[in-house]
C-alpha cells in the first residue's frame, strides 16, 4: 500500500510541478517559452541517450537521427490530417509523440541489430553512419520536402510547455524505474561484462535491442514535440552536430547518473543560447582563455594524481587552481589585447560549439566518468549531506 | 528515373580512381594510427582541414591572391605547399597526440573516442574563429603548370555511321548548290516560291548531315584525364609504396609493427612506445597534408572551410574499414574503391546519395566482413 501511495502522490507532484512551469512560463515572452521547451526535450534526449551510452554501455553518437525520425513523422502526419482532426491540441500532440516514439523505436531496431556484433568505437561510427544515412535518405524525400525542409502543420502558437515537460518527466522515471528494480540489472550488467552477464543469464541480445528501441523512442517522441514547437523543419536541424551536443550533455552529467545527465542538459542548452547574446568577445581573451584552461587542466591532473592529502585540502587546491587560472586568463588576455593583431573580436555565438568541444575534452582529462558519475539524486543523499545517516536504497552503482 | 548510360562507365570508373586517391591518403593516417593504438582518430579530417588551409596561406603568400592574375603555375610553388602541408599536418598530429591523446591512454577506449571527437570539434569551431577572414577560400587552380586533360580514346567512331555521314555530305553540298545559284541576284527576304523550296530542301540536307556527324562522334568513346588528379594518384602510389618500405624494411617500422601487436612487449624489447607512437601520428598526419594539399589545388573549384575535412575524413575511415584497419595496402586499395563506389552512384542517376554510400558500406562491411577486404578475418572481442 505505501508503495502505490508513494508512486501516486509522485506522479501528482510530477503533474504539479509541469502546471506550475507551465503557469510561469505563459507569463514570459513567446522566445523564452520556446527556450523551455526546447530545454525540455534535451532532457529527454541526453536521459535517453543516457539510456543506450551510459546504462547499457553502448556507446551511439546517432542520437540525432531517431530524433529526427520522430520530428519528420510528425510532421508529415501533420501535414496529412491534422486539417481534418478535429479535437484538442493536447490530444494530438499526445498521438504525434506516440508516432514519433514507435517510428524511432522501429529505426532503434534496426540500428540495435548491427549493434549486437559491434563494440566500442566500431559501434560509435556505425551509429554515425546511420544518422547521416537517415538524414541524406530524408533530404532525398520529395514527399518529405527534400533539403527545403516541411512547414508543420499544427504551429503550435502557444508552445506545449506542461506537454514537453511530462515527456521529460516521464522519460527520467522510466530510467530511474528501470535503475531500481531488478528489470534494470541486465542493463547495467551488460555494461559491466557481457561475457560475464551472459553467463549469468542475462540475455544480451534482447538487453541491448530494448535500450536501444527504448532510448530512441523518447527521442522519437522529443523529436515530434520539436517539430510541432518550431513549426518548421529541414535535415540540417539533425546533422552530426546536434549528435554530438547531446553525446557531450550526457559524458558531462556522467555517464549514467539520470541526475547527471538532465542537468548537464539544462546547463549545457543554456550556456549557448546565453552566448548568443554576446555580442563582441575579444579574441585575446579568447586565446587566454584556452590557455589557462590548459595549465588549469595540467595543474588538476598533478592534484589528481600527485597529491595525496585529505579531500578538504585537494578540494581547496582545486578551487585555487581554477580562482588562479581565471586570474591568469584575464591577464593574458590583457597583454594580448596590446597586440594590434589580436585586438579584435569575435561574435559570441561562433563559440557556442567550442564551449561543448573544451568541456569534453578537459573533462576526459580531468574526470572522464563525469561530474556525477554515476550517483543519482535520492533523499538519502540529501539527508547524508544534513548530517543524518540513511541506509542506501541503491540497486547497484 | 536513372538513364544509365554504359558509355559513360569507364570514364566514370576511372573519375572514381583518381578521387579515391585522396581517400587512400587520408585512410592511410587511420589505418595507421588504429594499427597502434587502436584508436579512431577522430581529429584526423580535421588534420586534413589544416593542411588544406596551410596550403591556400601558402599559396596565397605566394601571390595566388583571389583576384590577382599571375601568369601561370610553378613547380616550385607546387612543392612548396606539398612540403607545407606535410611538415605542418605532421606537427599539428604529433601535437594533437601529446595533448589530448597521450593523457588518455591509460582510461577505457572509449574516454579517448569522446577526446578525440571533442579535439575534432575544437578544431571545426575554433578553426571559425581564426582562419576565416571573409576573402573566398579556394587555392587558384593556375598554381599548377599541369592544366588541362589527357585524352585517351577508347574506340574509334562507328564506321558505318561515318560512312552515312560521308554520304549525305555531298548531297548537302549538292543542294546548297542549287539553292545558291537559283536565289543569286535575287531579294533575300522575297524570293518565289521554287527558290523558297530548294532553300528548305538545303537547309534540310544540313540538319541531317550535322545529325549524322553528331551520331558518330558520340559512337567513339575516350576516356578524359585531368593531368592533375593523375598526379594526385601517382604521388598516392608513389607514398603508399614510400610507406610500405618504411613499415616492412626498416628498423623503425619493424619497432611500429611490434608497438602495434603488444604495447607492453614492445617496450621490454627495448622500443620507446612513446616516440613510436608519436612518428606514427606524425608519419599519417603528413600523408593527410599532402591529400589535402593535392585535393585543394588539383580538383579545380574547390572551397575549403573548417568542415572541409568532415566528409572525406569519414569516408577514408570508412576506406580503412573496408580495406582492413590496420592494412596499408588495404588503406589504398579502400580508399579507391571509395572513390569509385561513390561515382557509380552518381552514374547511375542518385547524386543524392553520394555521400550515404559511404556508410551503406561501412555498415555491410561490418555485418559481413569485419576483418575489411584484406585484414584478417577475426571477429574482435570486447
Amino acid at each position: 500500500m505505501k508503495f502505490w501511495g508513494v508512486r501516486i502522490a509522485s506522479i501528482l507532484v510530477a503533474i504539479l510541478l509541469s502546471f506550475g512551469l507551465e503557469k510561469l512560463g505563459r507569463g514570459t515572452d513567446s522566445f523564452t517559452q520556446q527556450l523551455i521547451v526546447f530545454a525540455g526535450l534535451y532532457v529527454t534526449l541526453a536521459v535517453s541517450l543516457n539510456l543506450i551510452n551510459g546504462i547499457t554501455g553502448q556507446f551511439s553518437i546517432g542520437h540525432a537521427a531517431f530524433y529526427q525520425v520522430g520530428a519528420y513523422s510528425s510532421a508529415y502526419l501533420g501535414i496529412k490530417f491534422y486539417p481534418q482532426f478535429h479535437g484538442n491540441l493536447f490530444v494530438w500532440l499526445t498521438l504525434m509523440a506516440l508516432v514519433g516514439a514507435a517510428m524511432a523505436a522501429v529505426a532503434g531496431l534496426i540500428v540495435g541489430l548491427p549493434s549486437l556484433r559491434l563494440k566500442g568505437d566500431y559501434l560509435a561510427i556505425v551509429t554515425l553512419g546511420f544518422g547521416e544515412i537517415v538524414r541524406i535518405v530524408i533530404q532525398n524525400q520529395k514527399a518529405l520536402g527534400e533539403s527545403g525542409g516541411l512547414n508543420v502543420a499544427p504551429h503550435t502558437t502557444e508552445q506545449p510547455i506542461m506537454f514537453v515537460a511530462l515527456l521529460a518527466v516521464l522519460c527520467i522515471a522510466v530510467c530511474r524505474n528501470l535503475l531500481k528494480t531488478a528489470h534494470g540489472l541486465p542493463f547495467l550488467a551488460v555494461r559491466e561484462d557481457e561475457v560475464a552477464s551472459s553467463a549469468m543469464g542475462v540475455n544480451v541480445t534482447a538487453t541491448k535491442v530494448i535500450a536501444f528501441a527504448l532510448g530512441s523512442a523518447f527521442a522519437g517522441a522529443a523529436g515530434a514535440i520539436y517539430a510541432n514547437s518550431l513549426g518548421f523543419i529541414n535535415p540540417d536541424l539533425f546533422n552530426s552536430t546536434l549528435s554530438i551536443s547531446v553525446l557531450s550533455m550526457v559524458v558531462l552529467g556522467g555517464t549514467g547518473s539520470i541526475t547527471g545527465s538532465a542537468l548537464a542538459a539544462m546547463i549545457l542548452f543554456y550556456i549557448p543560447e546565453k552566448m548568443r547574446d554576446l555580442k563582441d568577445v575579444r579574441l585575446a581573451l579568447i586565446i587566454g582563455g584556452l590557455l589557462a584552461v590548459g595549465l588549469a587542466v595540467s595543474a588538476i591532473r598533478y592534484v589528481i594524481f600527485n597529491v595525496h592529502k585529505s579531500a578538504a585540502i585537494r578540494a581547496a587546491m582545486h578551487v585555487g587552481i581554477i580562482i588562479g587560472s581565471v586570474v591568469i586568463a584575464e591577464i593574458v588576455a590583457f597583454a594580448l589585447g596590446k597586440i594590434p593583431a589580436l585586438a579584435g573580436t569575435v561574435e559570441g555565438a561562433k563559440l557556442r560549439l567550442v564551449v561543448s568541444a573544451v568541456v569534453l575534452i578537459v573533462l576526459m582529462l580531468v574526470r572522464p566518468q563525469g561530474v556525477f558519475a554515476h550517483h543519482e539524486f535520492s533523499w538519502s543523499w540529501v539527508q547524508k549531506l544534513m548530517g543524518k545517516k540513511a541506509p542506501s536504497t541503491e540497486v547497484a552503482a | 528515373m536513372a538513364a544509365v548510360d554504359l558509355s559513360t562507365l569507364p570514364q566514370q570508373l576511372v573519375t572514381g580512381l583518381l578521387i579515391g586517391a585522396i581517400y587512400a591518403l587520408v585512410a592511410l593516417g587511420y589505418t595507421m594510427v588504429y594499427g597502434v593504438l587502436k584508436l579512431i582518430n577522430f581529429a584526423h579530417g580535421e588534420v586534413f582541414m589544416l593542411g588544406a588551409y596551410v596550403t591556400l596561406f601558402i599559396s596565397w603568400s605566394l601571390g595566388y591572391t583571389p583576384g590577382n592574375v599571375l601568369a601561370g603555375g610553378s613547380w616550385g610553388a607546387l612543392a612548396l605547399m606539398f612540403v607545407g602541408s606535410m611538415v605542418a599536418c605532421g606537427l599539428i598530429g604529433a601535437l594533437i597526440e601529446r595533448l589530448a591523446y597521450r593523457p588518455m591512454r591509460s582510461q577505457p577506449r572509449i574516454s579517448s573516442l569522446i577526446t578525440a571527437i571533442g579535439v575534432s570539434l575544437l578544431l571545426q569551431y575554433g578553426g571559425q574563429i581564426f582562419l576565416l577572414d571573409g576573402r573566398p577560400q579556394n587555392v587558384d587552380p593556375k598554381v599548377s603548370p599541369a592544366q588541362g586533360n589527357f585524352s585517351i580514346p577508347l574506340k574509334p567512331a562507328n564506321s558505318q555511321l561515318l560512312a552515312a555521314a560521308k554520304a549525305l555530305e555531298a548531297n548537302m553540298a549538292a543542294t546548297k548548290d542549287a539553292y545558291e545559284k537559283a536565289a543569286e541576284g535575287k531579294d533575300k527576304f522575297n524570293l518565289p516560291d521554287d527558290v523558297k523550296k530548294l532553300r528548305s530542301t538545303s537547309q534540310d540536307a544540313e540538319r541531317s548531315y550535322n545529325d549524322a556527324v553528331g551520331k558518330a562522334e558520340n559512337s567513339s568513346v575516350s576516356i578524359i584525364l585531368p593531368k592533375g588528379q593523375v598526379i594526385m594518384l601517382g604521388t598516392t602510389l608513389l607514398l603508399m609504396a614510400g610507406l610500405t618500405y618504411l613499415v616492412l624494411y626498416t628498423k623503425r617500422g619493424r619497432a611500429m609493427r611490434a608497438v602495434s601487436q603488444d604495447f607492453d612487449a614492445a617496450s621490454l624489447m627495448g622500443i620507446s612506445v612513446n616516440s613510436i607512437v608519436t612518428f606514427t601520428f606524425i608519419l599519417g598526419s603528413s600523408l593527410a597534408g599532402a591529400g589535402a594539399m593535392m585535393a585543394a589545388t588539383f580538383q579545380s573549384g574547390t572551397k575549403i572551410d573548417t568542415f572541409f575535412g568532415v566528409l572525406p575524413g569519414l569516408k577514408a575511415f570508412v576506406a580503412a574499414v573496408f580495406g582492413g584497419i590496420g592494412n596499408i595496402p588495404g588503406a589504398v586499395l579502400g580508399g579507391l574503391l571509395m572513390g569509385i563506389s561513390e561515382n557509380l552512384v552518381v552514374w547511375a542517376g542518385y547524386p543524392g546519395y553520394k555521400d550515404a554510400i559511404a556508410f551503406v558500406i561501412l555498415i555491410a562491411v561490418l555485418m559481413f566482413r569485419p576483418g575489411g577486404l584484406l585484414g584478417s578475418n577475426k571477429v574482435e572481442k570486447v
